[in-house]
């Protein structure tokens, strides 16, 4: 539901019509007076329109030549402010990745110290208990398992026995 | 709402331009620019009736439009849109200024309360005849008059009536129902109605 002011402009604009008009029309108390306010207002129209367009700007390539300024020294601010911005996330990388390396590195180079170890003396069990003569093709096959590191399985072939106090550790 | 060339020539151009513009090229903001500093300009004028604030605020307000280009869809007019900003620009700076200045300035609300809607009003000034009335003196009228409205008000009659802009470019511009915006031209209209009669009935 429009309010009085909203149909008064849409019918000053030539907005209303059909139905809406001729109520609008009849709903008006005196609409010669209504009339003559519509043509004034136009007037009123043509008129600011008339003089207020009449305006114009001096030195308007000048203008063009200032904003062209602003918009470079702005580019030239956002793109020092982002080099400034990207050197923290870089160095927040930069760091990671030295730490990541770093903790890599030693895992690894202690999980081949550890391997290193088991496997030298278990491999010195188990040629001790290989007997060349019996068993000609023996082999010995080592079979570790890294999911706990206090459990190694041995599987052999051609090893006579293990020493009897020998807990595989 | 009026354009400078013929409307498919001059969608085509200025999408072409704004896409440009949002891939880096100030090249092609220098040409929305100019093709539409005159008329930026005009309004603001128009709005704060001051050449050097004009000057300043239509600056302001072409910077902005540059900062927030890749955020233009393309749903309305490139014209629609800058004309957005143009008026955000504008009316926060008068109502700035109208906060530094106790708030004396404009009397919308007084005004919409003594008018009847439906009465034919009846000027405030003495007629002057327009033999007497220099150009400078008749602006001068209309930029009090137009002074006195709010800076909505203001947007509102300046973009109907100059710009010839529709009910929906104008409520789209200023962020507000068509409804608001014919009661604002109402009210904008029968307080100009009252304060220039006398020189616009004159000359």
């Amino acid at each position: 539901m429009k309010m009085f002011e909203e149909k008064w402009t849409a019918w000053l604009d030539d907005q209303l019509s059909g139905n809406e008009l001729t109520q609008f029309e009849a709903s008006l108390p005196d609409l010669e007076a209504a009339r003559a306010e519509k043509r004034e207002a136009r007037k009123l129209g043509s008129f600011l329109k008339e003089q207020l367009r009449s305006r114009k700007m001096s030195n308007e390539e000048f203008f063009s030549h200032q904003v062209h300024e602003r918009i470079a020294g702005e580019r030239k601010d956002r793109s020092r402010t982002g080099s400034t911005w990207w050197t923290i996330p870089r160095l927040v990388w930069c760091g990671a990745t030295a730490l990541a390396l770093f903790v890599l590195t030693t895992f690894l180079f202690l999980s081949r110290e550890q391997a290193g170890e088991q496997s030298e003396y278990l491999t010195q069990i188990l040629n001790s208990r290989v007997d060349p003569v019996a068993n000609p093709n023996a082999a010995v096959y080592i079979f570790e398992t890294k999911t706990d590191n206090r459990v190694t399985v041995l599987w052999t072939e051609g090893l006579q026995s293990l020493p009897a106090d020998y807990a595989a550790k | 709402m009026q354009t400078e060339s013929t409307p498919a020539q001059a969608d085509v151009s200025e999408l072409e331009l704004v896409r440009r513009c949002q891939a880096g090229e100030t090249d092609a903001f220098d040409q929305l620019v100019t093709r539409y500093r005159t008329r930026v300009f005009a309004m603001i004028y128009n709005m704060v009736h001051n050449d050097q604030d004009a000057w300043d605020l239509a600056q302001d307000a072409f910077v902005k439009a540059w900062k927030s280009i890749g955020r233009f869809r393309g749903k309305s007019s490139f014209y629609t849109w800058i004309y957005r900003i143009v008026m955000n620009v504008t009316i926060d700076w008068l109502r700035k200024r109208q906060v530094k200045a106790g708030g004396a300035e404009f009397n919308d609300a007084i005004q919409s309360k003594e008018i009847d809607p439906a009465s034919k009003t009846v000027p405030k000034a003495d007629p002057l005849p327009h033999q007497r009335l220099e150009q400078h003196e008749i602006r001068a009228r209309i930029d009090h008059a137009v002074s006195q409205l709010s800076p909505e008000h203001r947007a509102v009659i300046l973009m109907k009536e100059i710009e010839e802009m529709q009910y929906h470019e104008i409520a789209e511009t200023l962020g507000c129902s068509i409804g608001t915006v014919m009661s604002r031209l109402f009210y904008a209209r029968k307080k100009l109605q009252n304060s220039l009669r006398d020189v616009y009935e004159d000359v």
